[in-house]
This record gives structure tokens, sequence and C-alpha cells, in this order.
């Protein structure tokens, strides 16, 4: 059950990863924020169901193995996956001005997704010599994980809008 | 077609509007000195302008062109407020370097022409973090005219500059409009840059209060414009 | 031909300026031979297991020795306001991003260049063995290193905590290049041929850097100018 609520959250954050570098590439061509709303609202969601997907695959093997750590090929991809996007949420803190925070967070969403299939393939290759690597199933928990994702980044996406409109509001405030 | 065209341009930072609606034209010849409070959206204007951030609305030509297009860079000499020349490089490489970045056919004679026009031939080999302020602006003015850029876009270029760079500043200014070249200069030193002007433009706030022709009452009195058209009015 | 010659231009003022200054290249390469010093107190260069970890070690301490080279790549832009000037110039940013990263390359190859032989003396490591194919590995994996750390330069070029994020940044990206470098050199610096079954992993380094130098070269523009 825990594993396969690992599979799910992976595949959900898969799916968050394209999702956001879409949306990255949408907002460079048409400056849009609404689709820098929508990327930063499908990393951070993902990012947290990834997060929660490993601590729910590092259960699963403590529990049939009695070992935290498997260094099993899914679960070291997830790890990575959740290294190259967690600086996504570092850099948007970093930057201050708004647009050049969407326009630098585009470029490092668009890195992150290029690098995903090469960096999936190379920790298969190297830990596919010491445990055979199962592959990430396919199963039902994939429906509500991926429907629970989908609410939480509409909840933030909206949140993050406000927040931007409220922003702009009391800045024009300022002014009069 | 106008040197500098600036046609319903919006800037924004995220959503606080910084340029609201600006509209103006600098002819070739002209001399357009924009002056405004700080934080009036004077910088951030020219640098609109110059190509360094995009409008979010409103387009900006320079003869025509996109800022950002080759041509439109190869004709734009901008001076901001760093000098934009190398501490660790000489005067004559900083000049050589930019002048074959810009394509002149001749870098080294071009770096030494302005070299010498700007009173630093004899420092050339010197390097620029041993010079002192007044030569550091003039080799930072060098570098803005050495390509013989048809429009020149200066951000309060005579502030910290000593009495000689200021003097070679306004020699050159007048030459550069002699040759029919274009000027943007916004700045704090009225007289100055009055005296130059054949054009000012007044921004409050991101928008324009005021766009218009020297006149002569605004030569005799700097603070007239302010007065007239600025808040308080 | 002018595309070369700018990129050319570019390259040649940032090596002259660091040359006069040796900042990056002295905290480097002391970085580096730091790092060498202290992991030869933990291991103890009799022991195989020195000859299966080397390509691991020679490569965290190419990286983590790199990053503050590539760190002052767009950094040294900063004082005076040297950017500016550069992105108003008309060359195009491609070639500005080029010509920096062919000198950063050169900067981090030469402290590289240093290391190999000191850690050949510390750690009794022939590493001549294989030079040949030991150099092809060390441009790869370099021009990997050189390429996302000089992008991601440009991109935190401005922002507060730059030293934390350009490598938080680089890192993670970076990871399947340093994998491949990291096998491929083991077998090398020990003087052992690649084995056939590690040449998949040449190919992915190869294919790392013409993914990555494309996606570089199509974002430069957007990472300058914003």
């Amino acid at each position: 059950m825990l594993n396969s609520l690992f599979d799910a959250s992976v595949w959900t954050s898969l799916a968050a990863a394209t999702v956001a570098a879409i949306s990255s590439i949408l907002f460079l061509r048409s400056r849009n924020f609404l689709y820098d709303s929508l990327a930063l609202a499908v990393t951070e969601i993902g990012l947290i169901l990834l997060a929660a997907g490993i601590v729910a695959g590092a259960i699963a093997g403590r529990l049939t193995g009695h070992l935290w750590w498997t260094w099993d090929a899914r679960l070291t991809t997830a790890l990575v996956g959740f290294l190259i996007y967690a600086p996504y949420l570092m850099l948007r803190r970093a930057v201050e001005e708004p647009t050049r925070r969407a326009a630098s967070a585009a470029v490092v969403s668009i890195f992150a997704l290029f690098d995903l299939p090469i960096m999936a393939l190379a920790i298969y290759w190297w830990l596919a010599r010491r445990t055979a690597p199962a592959p990430i199933g396919v199963e039902w928990t994939i429906l509500p994980v991926a429907a629970l994702g989908a609410a939480l980044a509409w909840i933030r996406f909206r949140k993050e809008q406000d927040r931007r409109s409220q922003d702009a509001e009391r800045r024009t405030a300022q002014e009069i | 077609m106008s040197a500098v065209a600036v046609e319903g341009v919006w800037k924004y930072y995220g959503d606080y509007p910084a340029l609201r609606n600006i509209q103006l034209e600098a002819a070739a010849g002209a001399c357009l000195a924009l002056i405004g409070r700080n934080g009036a959206g004077k910088t951030t204007l020219l640098r609109t302008v110059a190509g360094f951030s995009t409008a979010q609305r409103g387009k900006i030509k320079i003869f025509g062109k996109e800022p950002r297009e080759a041509e439109a860079r190869r004709q734009m000499g901008f001076l901001g407020h760093g000098i934009s020349v190398y501490d660790e490089l000489s005067a004559l490489e900083n000049l050589t370097l930019f002048g074959k970045l810009y394509g002149l056919p001749d870098p080294n004679k071009s770096a030494h022409e302005w070299l010498e026009r700007t009173g630093l031939e004899r420092v050339r080999n010197g390097l620029v973090r041993e010079f002192s302020r007044g030569m550091r602006q003039r080799l930072a003015v060098a570098r803005a005219f050495l390509h013989e850029p048809s429009v020149l876009l200066l951000d309060e270029p005579f502030t910290a500059l000593d009495d000689r760079a200021i003097a070679v500043l306004q020699r050159l200014l007048r030459e550069a409009l002699a040759a029919g070249k274009t000027i943007v200069m916004s700045t704090h030193q009225l007289r100055e840059a009055l005296e130059l002007a054949t054009h000012v433009a007044l921004l409050n706030r991101g928008q324009l209060a005021f766009n218009g022709a020297r006149t002569q009452e605004m030569v005799d009195d700097p603070g007239y414009v302010y007065a007239r058209y600025g808040e308080g009015a | 031909m002018k595309f070369l010659r700018q990129v050319a231009t570019v390259a040649a003022k940032d090596l002259r300026a660091e040359l006069r200054t040796k900042e990056a290249i002295n905290a480097s390469l002391a970085f580096a031979l730091m790092i060498l010093l202290l992991f030869s107190y933990t291991f103890d260069p009799e022991q195989e297991m020195m000859r299966q970890i080397s390509g691991g070690l020679l490569w965290i301490v190419f990286a983590f020795a790199g990053t503050l080279t590539l760190n002052r790549s767009f950094a040294r832009e900063l004082p005076n306001d040297c950017l500016d000037a550069l992105i108003a110039a008309p060359i195009p940013g491609s070639a500005l991003f080029l010509g920096k990263c062919c000198a950063s390359f050169v900067l981090v190859l030469a402290v590289e260049l240093v290391s190999l032989p000191v850690f050949g003396i510390f750690y009794r490591v022939h590493w001549t063995g294989q030079f040949p194919w030991l150099f092809l590995i060390l441009l790869l994996g370099t021009w990997a290193l050189t390429i996302i750390g000089t992008i991601f330069s440009a991109l935190t070029v401005n922002i507060k905590l730059r030293e934390v994020m350009l490598p938080m940044l680089t890192y993670p990206i970076l990871m399947p290049a340093l994998m491949s470098a990291m096998r491929l050199t083991t077998s090398l610096v020990n003087g052992q041929p690649i084995p056939d079954d590690d040449f998949a992993w040449l190919k992915m380094l190869i294919g790392f850097d013409v993914v990555f130098t494309a996606v570089s070269l199509a974002l430069i523009e957007t990472v300058l100018v914003g």
C-alpha cells in the first residue's frame, strides 16, 4: 500500500514537473503572470507530494526489509528529483523583483525538466547492478493522489493570484 | 522618423506601474532633458529605452527599430550610474575591447582618438583601478561615445563629475548635437542640462507631467518647470 | 566568423582580467589542494578502495573548486556596472555566454590539470597510463560543469545569496554528468581502459553536453535581459 502510494506520488510529481515546464515556457512567451502562478503552485504541491511519497517509500522499505534506505533506483530517483526542484522554491525567495523572479524561475523549471530523464537513466544504470529495479507501477492509487494534487495545486494557484492582486492594490494605495 | 520614439509605454515591476503611458519623441538633433524627483522613473525610462528591460505595454523605437536589435544597439550609447569599464584593465584595453564589441573597423585607432578627446592619452596604459574619480568618469564618457552613436542616453551624467570632466562632457555633447546626434539625458543638474536642451520632459510618479520645447523661462529659472507643472503646482 | 570573433573577444577579456588579479584561480586551486590533502588523511593509499573512489574524489574536487571560478564568471561584471555595457553592445547574448564559458573552461581545466599530478603524488596513483582518454573525459566533464555553472552564474548574478544559490542550482542538475565522469575517470585514472559496459556513460556525458549547451543557448537572452 505504501509502495503504491509512493509510485502514485512519483507519477503525480512527474506530471507536475511537466505542467510546470510548459507553464514556464508559456510565461516566457506571453509574459502573463497567470502562468507563473500556475508553475509555482504546481511545483510546490508536486514537491510536497513527492516528499510525502519518498517518506512512504522509505517506511515501506523499513517495514519489509528493516532498512530505511534501500538504494532502490525508484526511491533514489525520486530523491534526486526532489533535490533538482527544491532550488526552484529557494530561488523564488531570493529574487525580489516579480518579473525577474518569474523569468528566472521559468528558466530553472525548463532546465530541470530536461534533466529529469537523463538523471533517471543515470540512476537506473548506476543502481541496476546492485538491486533488480522494480518498475514504478501504475495502480489505482494514482487517481486519488493525482486528484488530491490537482485540488491542492488549484487552491495554491488561487491563493497566489489573490496575493498578487492584493500586493498590487497595496502598492497603488501607497502611491496615492 | 524620429530618433527615439516612446509610444504608450507602461512598465511594471510585478503589478506596480513604474512607468505609466509614456508618450514622447526625440527628433534627430534634439536634446531632451528628462527631469523629475528621485523615484519618478527617469532611470527606469532610460533603461527601458536602452533595452535593458522590456516594457510590458507600448513600443520603443530607435530609428524605427526595437532597442534590442543589433542595428539599434550599434547606434546607441548609454552612460549610466556605473562607469561600465573594467578596473583590472587599462584605459586603452577597455576602449579597444568595446571597439571590438561594437565592430569598429580599427578599434585601436578609435580607442586612441577618444583617449585624446577625453584627455586620458597620457594614462592610457594605467589600470582603471588606479584612476582618480574624475579620470574614471572621463573614461566612461569615452566608452559611451567611442562608437559614434547617433543616440546618446545619459542617466544623470553630470552627477559626481569633477570640473574637468564636466567641461569635457559638455564639449562632447555640444559637438554631438552640432553633428546632428540625439541626446536624451536625465538630470538633477538643471543648469548644465537646460543650457544644452532643446526639449524638456518632466516625469512625476511614472507619468509625464510636461513634455515640450525648452523655453527661455526655463533657462532663466531652472526651477520653473517644477514650479509650474510639478507637484504642488 | 564574426560570431567567433566576438566569442574570442569576450573570452580574451575574461582571461586577461582573471590572470591579472588571479582571484578566482588562486582560491580554486587552494581549495582543490586542500580537499585532496584532507581526504588523504582519511584514506590509506595502499588500499584497493582507493582505486575505487579515485574517480569520485577527483570529480568532487573539480566540481567544488570549479564552482568558485564559475561564480566569478558573471559576478566579475557587477562592479562598475560592466554587465550593462556588455548587454548593450551589439553582440548576441549567445556570443557573450560562449565567450565566458570558454574563459571559465580554460581556468577550471587549468586547476584540474594541476590537481591531477598532486592527486597522483598524494595518493600514489599512476594516472598517466590512459592519459588521452582521461583528457577527453576531463574535457567533456569540465564542459558540462562550465555550461551549467555559467548559465546559472548569469541567472543568479543580481540576486541576494548568490554564492549559495549557484551551487544549489548547479549540482543537482549536473548530477548525471558528474556520475558519468566519475565512473569513466575511475578506470582511466588507474591506467585501465574504459570497460565495454561503461561506454554508455560516455554517450550519456556527450548527450548531456549537447542537450544543455543547446538549452542554455536557447534561454540565454531571457536570462540576460529578463
